[in-house]
């Protein structure tokens, strides 16, 4: 009898171990659930639609049909290809600004801040405490006509050069290509610090002192350690910058004038005003094409796969 | 190579470290090490060997004294401006490079322009060449370590300076290493300055050996020397294990001294003793485990005359193949460490037996008795 009563304790953990191995593979999917509801409803979703969208005619007072109206693609990039060179420019322009103003302090962050460190990381921060268009506004009153930077700029003759340079005109600031690209340099800034000083916070400090130890002047130290290591932030970083950027509408509505338009302008102006939805949705899939293959190109050419 | 070249001497004249904080690494501090010869500084972590060694680098800036290379003074020298060359702690290869380049990154600051040769022959030193295009993370411990060995050599440094480099290798590769290291700098004839903990390998490698405890060196000399004759009670325990006993001076008896311990004497050539000797002070008695031989308390006649006696009970008994190693309770001292070669093993040597501990006067050192006994020991590198 005292075996039969002492078999089912080995027997009991057994029937156990079964179901939490079952539960557990079953896990992932749990926990991809709420997400991948998330991007349905308001990625893939939307997405469709707007797709469909593009390719549709009509008015809106007799409704859109699906007509596969891809004409409607070649139309929005024959009249609008200007914006699109624009938006390309000024992303570009604005990404190597954030790229020469935020590698210099990342670089000061990761490596020379010492007990400064937190405080200068929460200054880089803070102007995510208010919002973007009172930011972007409050540019306007800095950049104003008569406020003291042009006044500045101009007894310091920088206006000339920039007047030169076809950024700015007359003696404005504001409502030039070079409010607009200083908006989006402003406004986008943190979004390159922030991985730079990741990945330069990495690097391992003993491969400054192994370089140094051969041979490397600190400056080739840079060139040739710290620099080619930080690249993952680099890419990171610039992505993170170009691509808002090139989509961005707020910094040339509030600092730029008709002729800085970019194209997210103009999707909003197809959308909301002139209520031409099959081009607004047909410039949105363009741009998000151009996007993805820059991209794609950028990632090949610079070659991070195996630092990251 | 010229007559009689000095120009790979390490001199440290007067050099000390002490942080902004406060914390002094390394006391004032005079040491020379001879043009190629290995020169290893042993010691506990935070004992200031691998702030000294930085110094040499010039990695850290010494708060005073000077750093002389051969004739050169190098103290204020940026590290890139000095003829030595570092193998670092946990290597630092560049992760971005693969061996080839790692290897050749001296060079090519130095403007060398072919450096295919001369990297593919150190390559071949450290038994690499077919690794040449890998990247540093694809390779084994031991072959990162010979990779870093082989990106400072390359340069013929006047002096390579190695800071733990075997400290992340497992004991067998290690010792496997250290061999290979002692082959490469007999080889090449370069200085080398090792830092480690590891006493066992600052012996195995080392032309000589300096000890460092607390920013300080305790005691120079070769390998044999420092275990044969240690003058402090940190070198007596930090090198090897020795069994220290607290005796009183006695009398003088020719070239020895005769040491009152326990109810017993102790005799103890006088040139082998560091410590002051005056009839009543105290002394502190050093036997190395394996100098002692144990005898049965029941064949205690059978022990030559002339030899230096203790009683004592087996404690415990360990037999570790090639020989036993047996603790003693003694009444002079209550963990007496015995090693015993397992030649000819008398079965009644177990715990609890009475035996007599006995050993050639010769083998015996004195030291200090105002010293910490315990200084260097394992149990106080624990706490």
């Amino acid at each position: 009898m005292s075996t039969l009563t002492e078999a089912p304790p080995p027997l009991a953990p057994a029937e156990e171990a079964e179901p939490p191995r079952k539960r557990g593979r079953f896990t992932p999917y749990w926990l991809l659930l709420p997400g991948m509801l998330w991007l349905v409803v308001f990625f893939a979703l939307p997405m469709i639609y707007q797709a469909s969208t593009s390719v549709q005619t009509g008015s809106l007072e007799e409704g859109y049909k699906v007509t596969w109206h891809f004409v409607t693609y070649w139309n929005a990039l024959s009249e609008y290809w200007p914006q699109f060179l624009r938006s390309v420019f000024y992303a570009a322009a604005a990404t190597l600004l954030c790229l020469l103003l935020g590698y210099p302090l990342a670089y000061l962050i990761a490596f020379r801040a010492g007990r400064w460190r937190n405080l200068i990381m929460i200054l880089v921060i803070a102007p995510f405490f208010t919002s973007f268009l009172i930011r972007t506004l409050a540019w306007k009153t800095i950049l104003a006509d008569n406020g003291p930077v042009v006044h500045a700029l101009n007894s310091l003759h920088v206006l000339d050069l920039t007047n030169w340079l076809g950024w700015t005109a007359g003696d404005r600031v504001l409502a030039t290509p070079l409010a607009v690209v200083c908006g989006l340099t402003y406004n986008f800034l943190p979004f390159m610090i922030l991985p730079l000083y990741t990945s330069l916070e990495r690097i391992d400090g003993r491969l400054h002192e192994a370089a140094g130890d051969l041979y490397a002047r600190p400056w080739t130290t840079f060139r040739k350690v710290t620099f080619p290591l930080s690249m993952p932030g680099v890419v990171s970083g610039t992505l993170l910058t170009f691509i808002p950027a090139a989509g961005d509408y707020v910094n040339s509505e509030l600092l730029g004038s008709t002729d800085t338009r970019m194209i997210g302008n103009v999707i909003q102006t197809q959308f909301l005003r002139i209520l031409d939805y099959p081009t607004a949705a047909a410039l949105s899939f363009i741009l998000m094409a151009a996007i993805l293959a820059m991209v794609t190109i950028y990632i090949r050419r610079s070659g991070t796969e195996d630092l990251v | 190579m010229t007559t009689p070249d000095n120009s790979g001497d390490v001199r440290l004249s007067g050099i000390s470290k002490t942080y902004d904080n406060g914390f002094t690494a390394v006391q004032p501090l005079d040491l020379t090490v001879p043009q190629g010869s290995f020169f290893a500084l042993l010691g506990a972590s935070g004992c200031g060997k691998t702030t000294t060694l930085r110094m040499i680098a010039g990695l850290e800036e010494p708060t005073t004294g000077a750093v002389h290379l051969g004739e050169q003074e190098v103290t204020h020298l940026p590290p890139y401006k000095r003829p030595v060359n570092t193998v670092f702690q946990s290597y630092a290869l560049f992760p971005h490079l693969d061996i080839f380049e790692n290897v050749a990154f001296g060079l090519r600051r130095r403007g060398i322009k072919s450096v295919k040769k001369q990297v593919e022959d150190m390559l071949e030193l450290v038994q690499l060449g077919e690794q040449a295009r890998k990247k540093p993370h694809q390779l084994s411990g031991g072959q990162q370590q010979r990779v870093a060995v082989a990106r400072a050599l390359i340069n013929h440094p006047k002096v390579l300076l190695l800071d733990e480099p075997l400290g992340a290798l497992d004991l067998k590769l290690r010792r496997q290493m250290q061999l290979e290291l002692k082959r490469i700098q007999t080889e090449v004839g370069i200085t080398f300055v090792h830092v480690t903990h590891d006493q066992e390998e600052a012996m195995t490698m080392a032309d000589t050996v300096a000890v460092m405890n607390a920013g300080r060196v305790e005691q120079l000399g070769s390998p044999a020397d420092l275990y044969e004759n240690p003058n402090t009670t940190f070198v007596a325990n930090f090198l090897g294990t020795s069994n220290l006993i607290e005796a009183e001076v006695d009398t003088e008896n020719g070239d020895d001294i005769v040491l009152k311990a326990g109810g017993g004497k102790l005799l103890l050539p006088k040139a082998r003793c560091s410590a002051p000797t005056k009839t009543g002070g105290k002394v502190l008695v050093g036997i190395r485990p394996e100098k002692i031989a144990l005898t049965h308390a029941d064949d205690a006649g059978e022990i030559p005359a002339g030899r230096n006696r203790l009683t004592g009970k087996i404690a415990d008994a360990s037999f570790i193949g090639v020989s036993t190693q047996y603790v003693i309770d003694s009444p002079v001292c209550d963990e007496l460490a015995v090693y015993v070669q397992n030649v000819e093993r008398d079965g009644r040597l177990v715990p609890g037996a009475d035996v007599v501990l006995h050993w050639s006067p010769a083998h015996t050192f004195g030291l200090d008795a105002t010293q910490d006994i315990d200084a260097g020991t394992e149990e106080e590198a624990a706490a």
